[in-house]
């Protein structure tokens, strides 16, 4: 097989904006972290929430796919909120990190996983169900040397650039993003400003999984739509955070972005067949060499 | 302003405070003093309402807030500053003084208040595009008591603002704490620094292991043989001697 420049380039650019996906969910991860100390195992599963919220609107409701994005966004950061104020709050008031709560936190993270993928067979059913979207307004992207990007992709490119600046304004240049990251960095100080801290940690909650959402609503025209396909996606994402540095919200997305590139390039270059491990491929040679991440911070500097 | 009555206070099942009753009246210093362990943070934290209470009420402004959570006692004026002197290090000065006036709707009067903060500690005006996590320990002690100004507060509760400072800087907030006083703002201060505190202060509290165990005059604490004898001792000569043994 000899070397073609333009197909290196061409997997250069779907990994990156797979990538971006994964970064988009880890970004979720990342500020769940930053926010409550806690890393949520469960957040794989609100991609997957996301994904199927989805596909019911656009299938079964019948609005346009922007609107379904949009819905599934609002209705898994509800999801989202539910599953915190009821199952999580206990705990986290109780202490994240190294407490004893924090590592009940963990469990009840993983059983709040498989209870949220029974959930989901119990409603959406065994089948993997194609994502059928309506792209046609948007242009396919052909760049020289014969590379075709197919309108999901652009689509997703576009979106999570939206979503990016939307976030990065929010925390930047809000009051309320101002308070959500005091909120992330200390509580204690957080309440001392008048600051509602368990409001603002329902909102935290709400965004990353309304983030999660956005991702599954990306992914699933790609891909098809399924109970289990939180788990991988978890993975992934936890590989984009920690490669990108743990906590870092634009960590989280250069590591994504890292890991879409290497599992790409693994794929074409090595074995497709096991297109999966180069992310913990990466990951594990990240941890290896540098733990704090590519763009991490030696300590944890939060917000 | 402040009523105290009968407070028992602690974290989890460990009581720190063990009754105590304090008044603190409109306008003034009043100093709480003690040693290390002896509860003064607790206390404040129970008033600021981070922490429950076990037992007791505390009354602010006439109202009962025993029951509010700490943003809502914070509302009615009745802020603090905690002894962590947190500031938060990825935020610029100005973002945390801002920060400070979170809850405040009226942005003339916040604008104005922000000017004022900087003529009390003009460095924090040159600071202020600066990240905090990069200021001086006097500065960022400096910057929380501003934050907490900018809240507007009828009460500020301070908590060792001269912690690991310099004599100097001390005197200079000192003397800031002193105008912030006169300009109508109740102070509740806690300190390690007895001498400096009770020369500030009008009324003292002392308290030891979760009680108060005198009260009084400024100037009548501060000549107290009791008050002498645990706190004001250490002159140069009793230094000396323990440095010897
Ligand atoms: N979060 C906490 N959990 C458990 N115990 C605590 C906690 N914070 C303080 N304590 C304990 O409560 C007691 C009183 O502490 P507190 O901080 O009120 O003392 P303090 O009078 O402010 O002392 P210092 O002058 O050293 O600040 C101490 O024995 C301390 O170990
Ligand atoms: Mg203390």
């Amino acid at each position: 097989m000899g070397f073609d420049f333009n197909s290196l380039l061409a997997f250069i650019i779907f990994g990156v904006t797979i990538g971006v996906v994964y970064g988009i969910v880890a970004l979720g991860i990342s500020l769940i972290y930053s926010g409550l100390d806690i890393v949520h195992f469960a957040h794989g599963e609100m991609y997957m929430f996301g994904a199927f919220f989805g596909l019911v609107l656009a299938h079964n409701v019948g609005v346009p796919y922007p609107v379904a994005l949009i819905g599934a966004m609002i209705l898994t950061a509800i999801l989202g909120m539910a599953v915190e104020r009821v199952f999580y709050r206990r705990l986290t008031r109780a202490g994240g990190g190294y407490t004893v709560a924090g590592m009940g936190m963990i469990i009840c993270g993983f059983g709040m996983s498989v209870a949220l993928v029974n959930a989901a067979y119990f409603f959406f059913g065994a089948e993997a169900e194609p994502f059928r979207a309506n792209l046609d307004y948007i242009p396919r992207l052909t760049f020289p040397g014969d590379i075709n990007v197919p309108e999901s992709y652009v689509l997703t490119a576009i979106i999570s650039v939206l979503l990016m600046t939307g976030l990065h304004y929010f925390l930047r240049h809000t009051k309320t993003g101002l308070a959500v990251r005091a909120v992330a960095h200390n509580k204690d100080i957080a309440y001392l400003m008048g600051i509602n801290v368990p409001l603002m940690i329902s909102l935290i909650f709400g965004l990353a999984c309304g983030l999660a959402a956005a991702a599954g609503v990306l992914i699933g025209p790609m891909q098809s739509v399924q109970v289990e396909m939180g788990y991988l996606m978890l993975m992934k994402a936890f590989a984009a955070a920690v490669v990108g540095g743990f906590g870092s919200l634009p960590g989280a997305i250069l590591g994504g972005i890292m890991v879409g590139i290497f599992e790409n390039l693994g794929a074409a270059y090595i074995s497709a067949s096991h297109k999966d491990i180069y992310a913990f491929l990466l990951l594990i040679l990240v941890l290896m060499f540098r733990p704090s991440g590519l763009f991490g911070v030696e300590a944890k500097v939060k917000a | 302003m402040l009523e105290i009555k009968g407070v028992h206070a602690g974290y989890g099942n460990l009581k720190i405070l063990r009754g105590i009753d304090m008044k603190v009246q409109t306008g003034g210093i009043v100093a709480l003093l003690g040693g290390n362990g002896t509860g003064k943070s607790t206390l404040l934290k129970a008033i600021s309402g981070l922490i429950p209470l076990m037992e007791g009420e505390v009354t602010f402004d006439g109202v009962s807030v025993s029951k509010l959570k700490p943003h809502e006692r914070m509302r009615l004026g009745l802020v603090q500053v905690t002894q962590a002197k947190e500031a938060y290090p990825a935020m610029t000065v100005e973002e945390n003084l801002v920060l400070g006036a979170y809850t405040r709707k009226d942005r003339e009067a916040t604008k104005a208040d922000l000017q004022k903060v900087y003529d009390f500690f003009p460095v924090l005006r040159e600071r202020r595009k600066q990240l905090s996590g990069t200021l001086s320990g006097g500065e960022v002690q400096m910057l929380v008591i501003g934050r907490g100004l900018m809240a507007s507060p009828k009460m500020l509760m301070l908590d060792e603002p001269s912690a690991a400072l310099a004599p100097k800087v001390v005197l200079e907030i000192f003397a800031n704490i002193n105008r912030i006083a006169k300009s109508g703002v109740t102070i509740l201060v806690v300190e390690q620094n007895v001498r400096m505190a009770l020369i500030l202060a009008q009324y003292g509290y002392i308290i030891r292991d979760g009680v108060i165990m005198m009260q009084g005059e400024a100037k009548e604490l501060i000549s107290d043989p009791a008050v002498k004898e645990s706190f004001l001792g250490g002159s140069v000569s009793d230094t000396t001697k323990a440095l010897r043994n």
